[in-house]
């Protein structure tokens, strides 16, 4: 899976490219309008994390040129702009997400590994974790084989923690995730846990491992022992 | 008070003044005109009769005419020749008294002398005065009602013009990003008064775009080095080692960063509605808004074993759905971040008000710090302070009246529509 990172701040565009090197994606950047440009007008990419205002032009004439060579690349730009209008052109412009920054890493590669299920239809719906697999489509998960009964939030909840599997994820992205980002549930991760104790619960249930650990307080991390 | 009324009035005063003096000065000017003609003819009479006396010796037979009269007296010789000068006197002729021009003087004819006594009525300066006060009225009375009718018709016509700029000046809004862009008059002030105000405008309009601009730019310049933090911190809490020693201290620097993220936004959020930046252009269905986003709330207000009541009647505003939901989103948080165990909330939505009750342990809030930027309950350290600012200046700017009620431990925010 190809990514391109069109971000013109160094260091964050490197964060970006790490974490999402770490998760098995092939990464390339770009740190201004003209690389940009040159690199899609060249290559593929499964998905485009796009900044908007970048040195030498603007995210969305990006967009446009994609639009115009009728490329199918998806995009999700990630934007400082936190500006209904910008969302909307953006995503009118063919973009397939929007992410305000600051943004934890652990959502942006949720949202991305949504795009490119979303754009490769053909390849498959299902996102497994050792002797759990979840079907994104019908947005169900199975242990072994056997169905297991979630809320929509411990689904979330699962998926979130799959794809960031391995990965200390804080209460503070987790409750950004579930919640969204105007909800202000930073103070009360009494939520969080109560939605861990329950989807723990139903996993070990199930006949999974003791997959969810709890890190020193600040999170929690999905990953085999 | 108009600035024709204004004009009118002191025009109308000027004139009656000018013409009441300018009458007065006329009439004196004119009655000494005549008195003078009159001393004259009194005069040429008086050399006359001094003539004849001299030629003749005698007097002349008095010829009595309508309009005037001569009276001689006989005096004693020795008596001073004296004249006296002209002088004005009542006479009575009949019933009516009437004012005469007389002239006295002496002359000696044959042996004796006499006193002749000249007289002439003055009664046509009288008929003058008349005339003139008739006049003066009439003019008066004339040029007011030429004056009120060129007001009228003229003037309302000349200052079409500028009416016709005040109320393209008053329609203007800064958010529609057009100039007002008014015509040249044929009237050289209205013309410069339309070039000025273009001008203006073009000159706020940029100034506005380069404030938005700069919003924009600020949001950019201050939220990347945040994601920078964000993401080294989502990156440092991956190190087991870091995290062993400096749990407490990473968790706090994540809540700084999480807390500073979101007053930033909401800072924007608020001068975005400060400066109108947001069109009111939509229906929005509150009804449908509310329970959307109580529906969100709902894990909350459960998990603190909230009773709620709803009395929601259908209900579409020319709003804002991004506004909205943050209007109904605010409060809500509020609703429940702020209510206790056990407690209760209520919302009452008509067509012309929307209500939110919920109990507290808190007591009654100020309410005249309520509204203003980062005012917070003491008892509470979260949140940041700018929920109901917000909320304020989205009410402002969708018209809407917002106030605040505290009874039997029961705060309730009442938003009044229209």
């Amino acid at each position: 899976m190809k990514i391109l990172v069109v971000e013109d701040e160094p260091v964050l565009n490197k964060s970006i490219v790490d974490y999402l090197s770490s998760q098995q994606y092939l990464c390339e950047q770009a740190g201004n309008y003209k690389d940009a440009l040159d690199k899609l007008s060249c290559y593929q990419y499964d998905c485009i994390v796009l900044d908007i205002m970048l040195p030498g032009g603007n995210g969305l004439q990006l967009l446009e040129f994609l639009k115009k060579e009728k490329k199918t690349d998806g995009v999700i730009i990630i934007s400082a702009k936190n500006e209904l209008d910008d969302k909307i052109k953006g995503l009118s412009l063919g973009a397939d997400d929007y992410l305000t920054k600051p943004f934890h890493l652990s959502e942006l590669s949720v949202r991305i590994a949504a795009i490119i299920r979303r754009k490769n239809l053909k390849g498959n719906n299902l996102v497994s974790f050792e002797e759990i697999e979840i079907d994104v489509q019908a947005h169900t998960a199975t242990v072994n084989g056997e169905l297991v009964i979630l809320t929509r939030k411990e689904y979330e909840l699962l998926l979130y923690f799959v794809i960031n599997k391995n990965r200390v994820l804080s209460k503070n992205s987790i409750a950004e995730h579930m919640w969204g980002d105007d909800m202000d549930m930073a103070d009360n991760y009494d939520f969080i846990y109560a939605h861990i104790k329950n989807l723990r619960k139903k996993l070990l249930a199930a006949g999974t491992g003791d997959y969810i650990q709890s890190v020193y307080g600040i999170g929690y991390k999905f990953s085999l022992r | 008070m108009k600035l024709l009324d204004k004009y009118n009035r002191l025009n109308i005063a000027a004139t009656i003044i000018t013409f009441v003096v300018g009458s007065c000065i006329f009439y004196f000017v004119l009655n000494y005109i005549l008195i003078r003609e009159l001393d004259e003819t009194l005069q040429t009479e008086q050399q006359e009769i001094i003539s004849f006396a001299q030629t003749h010796n005698a007097l002349p037979e008095i010829i009595p005419t309508q309009d005037q009269h001569i009276q001689y007296e006989l005096i004693a010789v020795d008596d001073a020749i004296m004249e006296v000068p002209y002088k004005t006197i009542k006479k009575k002729l009949g019933k009516t008294e009437e004012n005469y021009r007389e002239l006295q003087f002496t002359i000696k004819a044959g042996k004796a002398n006499y006193i002749v006594t000249v007289d002439k009525p003055i009664e046509e300066t009288e008929d003058l005065l008349k005339v003139i006060i008739a006049v003066t009225i009439a003019m008066i009375g004339i040029i007011l009602l030429i004056g009120f009718l060129i007001n009228r018709i003229v003037i309302t016509r000349l200052w079409k013009p500028f009416y016709e700029t005040i109320s393209r000046v008053k329609n203007y809004h800064l958010t529609d990003q057009d100039s007002v862009k008014l015509e040249q008059q044929e009237i050289d002030e209205f013309s410069l008064l339309n070039t000025s105000i273009n001008e203006m405008v073009d000159r706020i309009q940029q100034d506005y775009g380069s404030l938005k601009n700069f919003t924009g730019q600020a949001a950019h310049e201050m939220q990347t080095p945040l994601a920078v933090i964000r993401t080294k911190l989502d990156s440092l809490i991956q190190n087991e080692e870091v995290l062993q020693k400096n749990a407490t201290d990473i968790a706090d620097i994540e809540r700084a960063v999480h807390r500073l993220s979101r007053l930033h936004q909401s800072l924007l959020l608020l001068t975005r509605v400060e400066n109108r930046q947001y069109v009111l252009n939509g229906q929005v269905a509150l009804d449908k808004v509310i329970t959307e986003k109580y529906g969100e709330y709902a894990e909350m207000a459960e998990a603190m074993k909230l009773s709620y009541h709803g009395n929601l009647q259908s209900v579409s505003l020319l709003f804002h759905q991004q506004l909205a939901e943050i209007v109904i989103s605010n409060l809500l948080n509020n609703a429940i971040r702020y209510n206790k165990q056990g407690g209760s909330i209520e919302i009452i939505l008509k067509s012309e008000s929307l209500s939110i009750t919920n109990t507290s342990d808190n007591g009654v809030l100020d309410n005249t710090r309520l509204f203003k930027r980062f005012y917070r309950d003491t008892t509470t350290i979260d949140g940041t302070g700018l929920g109901l600012s917000i909320v304020k200046q989205i009410c402002d700017l969708a018209g809407f009246a917002i106030r605040y009620n505290f009874s039997d431990g029961r705060h309730t925010f009442i938003i009044q529509f229209s």
